[in-house]
């Protein structure tokens, strides 16, 4: 064999070739050619090296540097830099999520080095075509060995040291199958690959056989020695025609070799192989289906006993293992069982081979000791959810399998704690569910799925699944009852008890997993006709309007904004949302998370049209007719305590009813967290005066400086009103709950915001400000900090950046107006000088396990210690009820909120509601406007009233216009620059003109509008 | 061999290894219900019905799941109930419920078992696929809409008869039974013996409905209405008014018949005898002048398809007579309308068969050597049954009437064709003293008789050993025939049915029929055929008289013209296909 300088290892997996690797190869082909490198540089075409999003991907040896992406004009490029020059090109390297560094080598790369590759051993690094590379691999020297110097029994010895169980996904001792073999009665006997690998998203056993057919093989002829078979059979199904190919090449090569066939080795042992093609249906992958397929049956299982080691194919003895679990013979004869058993956990020794997919960055394969995280694979292998969204759930076990919820994000994946979890191993497929998936449409995909393949034989498969995906298919439409999920359970139980076979046993596994995990969704479908991640769409006009709490009919108004007709806009807002002026500034937008032209290039900006329209005069353009009449007055009174978004929201609807509604608030200003919670530079207290008058000119009575509880009590107002809503809010900031922070300078966010908010804030010019927590309270001290005249502001986050739950653009706003985000940190304590505070003690973190949210858990790092300068710390990190006085009569929660006994906001005290903050915690403004609608409806209705708040018209749905399909990013709003803006507290966004709002209007996909 | 210890529901029971939890818990007299069972043909444990606890994660099918030693066994937990409740309530969720008017109204299996499971309710409205009815057959209609498929009639096709016209064909809910490619049952192999039906638990396999054609024909006064009544039918219809098996009714059935308004009752036994009478001297003649041998018997209609299909080139091997049915039907157009002066033209000739394939046969465009269609319309047991039930006529009230002439005597080697083996044993008599000119001594050639697939004897005739085979059911046919392929069968004369037990086993037959019933039928069989004075086709003077009035002798050129046939060789595949291959 020449020897050369470089090899280029191109990947040609399956990934890589539907991504255009052989264009690539081809090109670099040339170009070496064409610098005349032939004789220098081998280029090798490899199986799955696994990394399959970034395909085509090739690799530089003897560096080893790793591109990817990489298109046949980026080839030239590398022909010339690189293997020419000796140059790296740069940005063909990958790089880590969120950073800028290029990693340049393959061993650089954490998907890469966090694996163990056994089964993959020799997967992307030879080629698969030469059997010459696969013997420089030692292949066959096990062979050799186990035909050389063992005797079968210790060949299957070996085996059960191992400890290796099957990979197919049921996990059966491998070594235990190959001695019932061996001892059975009968002959011959046979052995089996099972490469009918069906499930959706699993694409390991393909990826051995195209990678590297011939660890397969081998692993087969060693078992035929150890049981006492002549011959094998391959069951690989027909839409893997590369791995068939591949594997043919390589039994062809092994025959010539003399590895397959007569007089092995010379040895006296005959060993062959034939290839079966199998139609592709699902249920062949079961084994006693698969062997009647062979046979030329139709593919169906039958009852076990006998086993396949009694009575297999041809009613002869049978071992039968799947392709992972033969690639994994080799090495444990060659390096024995006792290596591979000190890989793994307990009782799942050894590797496994993932395939990734579905939400995740890095889709691919890899392989990983068992007992690996769930959590590292999918975020330090997988690199995580890509597009900004949450980790929801993983499916394990394709449609046999089941679901792990962000919970269990710490459970060491192996066989026994998988189906504690009630999923199973199964073959390897890790589906990643982000927090667009329905849990309930993901259970009817997967049974859909077992009903097209089941095989028809038993009934309660055949039948069972089909009345199961009946019941889902109603659900998921909006007809689901009162029982359906009881009876999916039943059914579901009673099939797993009762059904032939292992695909029939395990046909409700996802449905019933997603049950356990996600029955609010399930009760959310059903009860409420409502789809929380907001994919089956019969349940809603749009994703946006049905991820807004409040129900905003946000396609309707963005169409008449595209049309101009902007007070009509406006009025179609406020049929849902009777602050839009306020939340076309503060909304945390919910609705652009879901909007569905992020998938094309950027989500609408909703939040500024809104803020455009509402700034429009409702009755500018004669929309007056579409706001909701307000009813004749009625005699019924509404106490409504506490005027921030939640209680006016319910005065407002209320008043529109009809009736006389009070709002008491405890503060000298109207407005609760939005006029003292908010800085004036995001929500200008003009603005919210211009909303409240909306409800003064519908009656509203407003009285200040009352808190209820203290100056009234809550028996009086119930004797007086008909009906309360208490929504008193959350402000009370929470402490630190470390030394030093009582000192002076050290301010919770709540309070300083507020005093801020009424004009009581302290002189900050030349200090030094820090501020904890990485929430929107934090943000908001922090950017108000530097207006109040701060020198320096830090902000302090115990996670990292990505995890901070403020709103993107504040915290992108709040870097370019030069404040300081240090992550990782945890406070120890404050630093106090003469009473005042003047530094923080940190303790640097690092990321550890996961917690029940799927985020990973900061952990203190023992003995880092270091203090951070600071003349003002201020608290961020969470608000708390104060209820003072309030609660008598009404119950509370452990976490000290008022306690509803339902989503309305009915309270044990007759007449009396409570929603928004007191009631949820801290939550966003949507929410408690939200919260304040479903209250309104719910006092309608105990006041003698139908619930229905606004009465709409009838709105047919169509296009206005042609679609803008072309990519088009979102028109940017415009903003007071940086350097004008800390010097006050003036407005930073300047909003939309018409212009911009009708541009923006027009990149609506319109997902309302359906035929 | 050995046996295993275990116990059902607490019972203590022993039973040889390898035995079925069903079998064994049949032995402690614990009943576990059944839906897709057949014992011997069809245990696959599809339809789970038979699920019960052995302890293992799963509920395990007793019909499939072999004992094991110490195995504790529980058929009544509240778990196995709700599992059977729920298989059979899901079960019923995909059928229709047309309970009322369906053909086996008050004979179903499913409503037997839904009934035994006290189920009241299924709450499980869903998809139900609609299967079009196919009639294309003359002899069995497919409703796959009620089909359960539990499949009995795929292996009774497959394995008893060797035939597989139907399988399963799609999967999943989709799954339907049918020959392949979704074809109809005319043009697929079927030999229309009606196994399935015998053995479909629900009414998606039945009969093609003659009745209504011979009300007809007997509510019309221009018709001279004639009723042939096979050999077979006279052991079972009683079964269709709650009799034992085996029951022997003749009388009583020829007077029913009459006073359903039959103007003649006859017997196909008289054409039996005939047929003795043809075939035996075709036999000798073949054996003395060196004819194609062995001889293969021709009575059989799904036989006769089932070589024309599969074994085309053994066709010269067959006799050529007609089956007795067709030799009856084309001397009542002749023979009968001659000696009554009728005019074959207002003559409308029915029989009564335990047979679905006579339906076709009757239809087949060689059988109308009479000048007219030679049987107008054949009915099934089961269909006489309904007509009896319909009219109000019951069995056991009626007095024993005899058959009329000319074509209503007939001897008990006639009887016996209805068994297997009863046509060799009538041959045998007659071909015996035909050729030896000896009484026989003992009429009785028990050897041939019985259950066992292929039987074999050997007669000495003068001197010459005739050797001989019988075999019923068509699996058992393949066996015989595969040895007369290869050139390595030491039979001159071998009698093939289709049907296992012969024809008391037909396709037409009450329902249930299993081995225990037909056991019985072939019993009275045997019995009818002691209680007749004579028991030689050849000493029936009725044949006497109609070879001497009207046919001259054996093999005479009038026997040629109406009572011998020729076969049509027929392909493995439907027609179409067979012209695409031609095409292509």
């Amino acid at each position: 064999m020449a020897l050369q300088r470089a090899h280029v290892l191109v990947c040609a997996g399956a990934g890589c070739v539907s991504s255009g690797c052989k264009a690539v190869e081809e090109a670099l082909v040339q170009s070496v050619k064409n610098l005349g490198l032939t004789d220098e540089v081998r280029i090798v075409e490899t199986g799955c090296m696994g990394p399959c999003d970034m395909g085509p991907v090739i690799v530089v040896y003897p560096e080893g540097v790793f591109y990817r992406k990489v298109k046949p004009e980026d080839a030239v490029v590398i022909a010339e830099e690189h293997l020419l020059k000796g140059r790296v090109v740069t940005r063909l390297l990958y790089s880590l999520p969120g950073t800028a560094e290029p990693l340049k080598t393959y061993d650089d790369i954490t998907f890469f080095n966090r694996q163990t590759r056994i089964a993959l051993r020799n997967c992307g690094l030879i080629d698969p075509l030469s059997i010459e590379e696969y013997i420089a691999r030692e292949g066959y020297a096990a062979l050799g060995k186990a035909l050389s110097k063992m005797t079968p029994d210790e060949v299957i010895a070996e085996v059960k040291k191992s400890g290796l169980r099957g990979r197919g996904g049921a996990g059966f001792p491998t070594g235990l199958k190959w001695e019932f073999a061996r001892k059975a009665p009968g002959s011959p006997k046979y052995v089996v690959c099972n490469a009918d690998e069906g499930d959706p998203g699993a694409f390991m056993d393909r990826s051995v056989l195209e990678g590297d057919p011939h660890s397969v093989i081998e692993g087969m002829a060693i078992c035929g020695y150890a049981i006492g078979a002549s011959q094998g059979y391959v069951y690989v199904r027909a839409e893997y025609p590369l791995a068939v190919e591949r594997l043919k090449h390589a039994i062809d090569q092994a025959r010539e070799y003399g590895l397959l066939g007569k007089d092995i080795f010379g040895l006296g042992f005959d060993f062959d192989l034939e290839i079966r093609v199998g139609a592709g249906a699902f249920v062949c992958g079961e084994e006693t289906a698969l062997m009647a397929s062979i046979e030329g049956k139709r593919g169906e299982p039958r009852p076990r006993p006998p086993f396949p080691a009694q009575a297999g194919l041809w009613g002869k003895p049978t071992n039968i293992n799947n392709v992972e679990t033969w690639a994994n013979i080799p090495p444990i004869i060659l390096k024995g069982g006792d290596w591979f058993a000190s890989i793994g956990t307990e009782k799942s020794k050894g590797t496994k081979v993932f395939a990734l997919a579905g939400k995740i960055r890095n889709t691919g394969l890899v392989e990983v000791p068992m007992g690996t995280t769930l959590g590292e694979i999918i975020f330090d292998l997988g690199g995580g959810i890509p597009g900004g969204k949450e980790f929801k759930a993983a499916q394990t076990g394709g449609p046999s399998g089941g679901c792990i919820p962000k919970d269990y994000l710490n459970t060491p994946v192996d066989y026994e704690t998988l189906a504690q979890l009630g999923t199973i191993m199964g073959s390897g497929g890790l589906i990643v569910m982000d927090e667009d998936t329905c849990m309930v449409d993901l259970a009817k995909f997967f049974l859909e799925f077992v009903q097209e393949e089941s095989c028809g034989k038993c009934a309660p498969c055949r039948i069972g699944t089909k009345r199961m995906l009946e019941i889902l298919e109603r659900i998921t439409h909006g007809q689901g009852q009162e029982g359906d999920v009881e009876l999916l359970i039943e059914l579901g139980e009673q099939i797993k008890a009762t059904a032939l076979c292992g695909l029939g046993q395990t046909a409700p596994n996802p449905v019933l997993s997603t049950i356990r995990y996600f029955r609010d969704e399930y009760d959310a479908h059903i009860r409420e006709k409502r789809c929380p991640a907001s994919v089956c769409a019969s349940l809603f006009l749009a994703p946006c309007q049905n991820s807004c709490p409040a129900g905003v009919d946000v396609p309707l108004y963005v169409d008449l904004a595209r049309q101009g007709r902007f007070g009509e806009a406006h009025a179609v807002i406020r049929w849902d949302n009777p602050l839009p002026m306020v939340c076309g500034r503060v909304c945390t937008h919910p609705c652009e998370r879901k909007c569905r032209r992020a998938q094309l290039d950027q989500p609408v900006n909703i939040r500024a049209l809104k803020r455009f329209v509402a700034e429009y005069p409702v009755d500018g353009d004669g929309a007056a007719f579409l706001l909701p009449k307000p009813a004749p007055r009625k005699s019924e009174k509404v106490a409504v305590v506490g005027s921030g978004p939640a209680g006016l929201t319910a005065a407002y609807y209320l008043a529109n009813l009809g009736y006389q509604v009070t709002v008491y608030e405890a503060l000298p200003v109207v407005g609760g967290m939005l006029a003292v919670g908010i800085p004036e530079y995001r929500l200008p207290k003009k603005t919210l005066k211009r909303e409240i008058e909306y409800l003064e000119n519908l009656g509203v009575a407003f009285k200040t400086n009352i808190r209820v509880g203290k100056d009234v009590s809550l028996a009086e107002l119930r004797k007086k009103y008909n009906a309360v809503f208490v929504a008193v809010g959350a402000h009370r900031g929470q402490k630190l709950g470390i030394p030093g922070e009582d000192a002076q300078g050290v301010y919770d966010a709540v309070s300083f915001l507020r005093a801020i908010n009424l004009g009581q804030a302290e002189d900050l010019k030349g200090k030094t400000v820090l501020v904890i927590g990485g929430g929107n309270a934090a943000v908001d001290a922090a950017r108000s900090s530097l207006r109040l005249g701060a020198r320096k502001v830090t902000i302090v986050y115990r996670r990292s950046k990505a995890e901070m739950p403020a709103i993107e653009e504040e915290i992108e706003e709040a870097e370019r107006e030069g404040i300081e985000i240090r992550t990782l940190l945890a406070p120890k304590r404050v630093v106090v000088s003469s009473g005042r505070a003047s530094g923080l003690e940190c303790l640097e973190c690092t990321l550890g396990d996961f917690d029940t949210s799927g985020r990973r858990r900061p952990v203190p790092k023992e003995g880092s210690e270091f203090v951070l300068q600071a003349d003002v710390v201020i608290a961020a990190i969470g608000q708390a009820v104060d209820l003072d006085g309030l609660a008598e009569g009404l119950g509370t929660t452990k976490r000290g909120t008022l306690a509803v006994l339902d989503n309305s906001g009915l309270t044990s005290l007759d007449g009396v509601f409570a929603g928004g903050d007191c009631v949820t915690g801290p939550d966003t403004v949507i929410e408690a406007i939200a919260a304040g609608k479903r209250a309104a409806a719910a006092i309608d209705k105990y006041l003698g009233g139908e619930g229905v708040l606004v009465r709409k018209p009838e709105v047919v749905r169509k296009l206005s216009g042609d679609l803008l399909e072309a990519e088009t990013p979102r028109q940017p709003v415009p903003c007071v620059p940086v350097e004008k803006r800390t010097s006050s507290f003036t407005e930073v966004e300047l909003g939309y003109t018409a212009g911009m709002a009708q541009a923006e209007a027009c990149r609506c996909l319109r997902c309302d509008v359906r035929d | 061999m050995a046996t295993v210890k275990l116990t059902i529901d607490g019972i203590p029971v022993e039973v040889e290894a390898g035995t079925t939890i069903l079998k064994a818990a049949e032995k402690a007299g614990v009943h576990i219900p059944t839906l897709c069972y057949l014992e011997g043909i069809h245990e696959v444990g599809a339809c789970r019905v038979c699920v019960v606890d052995t302890g293992a994660k799963a509920l395990q099918a007793a019909c499939v799941t072999p004992v094991a030693e110490g195995m504790k066994v529980l058929t009544n937990t509240p778990a196995v109930r709700k599992a059977r409740r729920m298989t059979v309530e899901l079960i019923l969720s995909n059928h229709p419920t047309e309970c009322t008017t369906c053909v086996r109204n008050l004979n179903c299996e499913l409503q037997t078992l839904a009934e035994s499971l006290n189920i009241r309710s299924s709450r499980f409205a869903g998809e139900r696929p609609e299967w079009p009815v196919d009639d294309s057959s003359h002899s069995i209609v497919r409703d796959p809409s009620k089909c359960i498929l539990c499949r009995r009639c795929v292996s009774v096709c497959e394995k008893v008869q060797g035939v597989k016209a139907i399988g399963p064909l799609n999967r999943g809910f989709q799954t339907v039974i049918g020959p392949a490619f979704g074809d109809d049952m005319a043009s697929s192999v079927c030999v229309n013996c009606g196994q399935c039906v015998l053995v479909c638990p629900v009414g998606a396999l039945y009969e093609k409905d003659g009745i209504q054609k011979v009300w007809a024909a007997l509510a019309d006064p221009s018709k001279h209405v004639v009723v042939q009544t096979a050999p077979a039918t006279r052991v079972a219809l009683g079964e269709t008014q709650g009799m034992e098996p085996g029951s022997i009714v003749t009388g009583k059935m020829v007077a029913g018949l009459r006073r359903l308004g039959f103007d003649a009752v006859m017997d196909t036994d008289f054409t039996a005898d005939l047929t003795i009478m043809e075939e035996g001297h075709e036999l000798i003649e073949r054996l003395t002048k060196g004819g194609v041998l062995p001889m293969i018997t021709s009575c059989s209609p799904g036989w006769i398809k089932f070589i024309e299909h599969f074994y085309p080139d053994l066709l010269p091997n067959l006799s050529t007579c007609k089956s007795p049915q067709q030799m009856f039907g084309a001397l009542a157009k002749t023979f009968y309308a001659e000696k009554k002066g009728i005019d074959p033209a207002d003559i409308f000739s029915v029989s009564i068969m335990p047979c679905t394939a006579k339906k076709f046969e009757c239809e087949r465009p060689e059988m109308r050597d009479s000048g007219y269609k030679d049987v107008d319309v054949v009915l099934t047991t089961r269909e006489l049954g309904r007509m009896f039930k319909e009219a109000g006529i019951v069995l056991d009230s009626l007095p024993d009437d005899d058959y009329d002439p000319p074509m209503g005597l007939s001897t008990g080697a006639a009887v016996i064709f209805g068994a297997t083996g009863g046509v060799m044993e009538a041959a045998l008599r007659t071909a015996y003293e035909v050729v030896t000119g000896e009484p026989l001594a003992d009429v009785n050639f028990k050897t041939v008789r019985g259950l066992e697939g292929v039987k074999e004897a050997s007669v000495n005739l003068k001197g010459t050993e005739v050797r001989v085979a019988v075999a019923h059911g068509l699996s058992n046919a393949r066996k015989v025939l595969d040895r007369v392929r290869a050139g390595d069968a030491p039979w001159h004369f071998i009698e093939i049915m289709c049907c296992p037990g012969g024809c008391i086993g037909g396709g037409g037959q009450p329902i249930p029929t299993d081995t225990e019933v037909r056991q019985k039928r072939i019993a009275g069989i045997y019995t009818a055929d002691e209680r007749l004075a004579i028991r030689k086709s050849h000493e029936n003077p009725a044949i006497q008289a109609i070879y001497k009035e009207f046919l001259g002798k054996p093999l005479g050129h009038k026997s040629h013209e109406l009572l011998h046939t020729k076969y049509t060789p027929r392909g493995r595949y439907a027609i179409h296909y067979r012209d695409k291959k031609v095409a292509d």
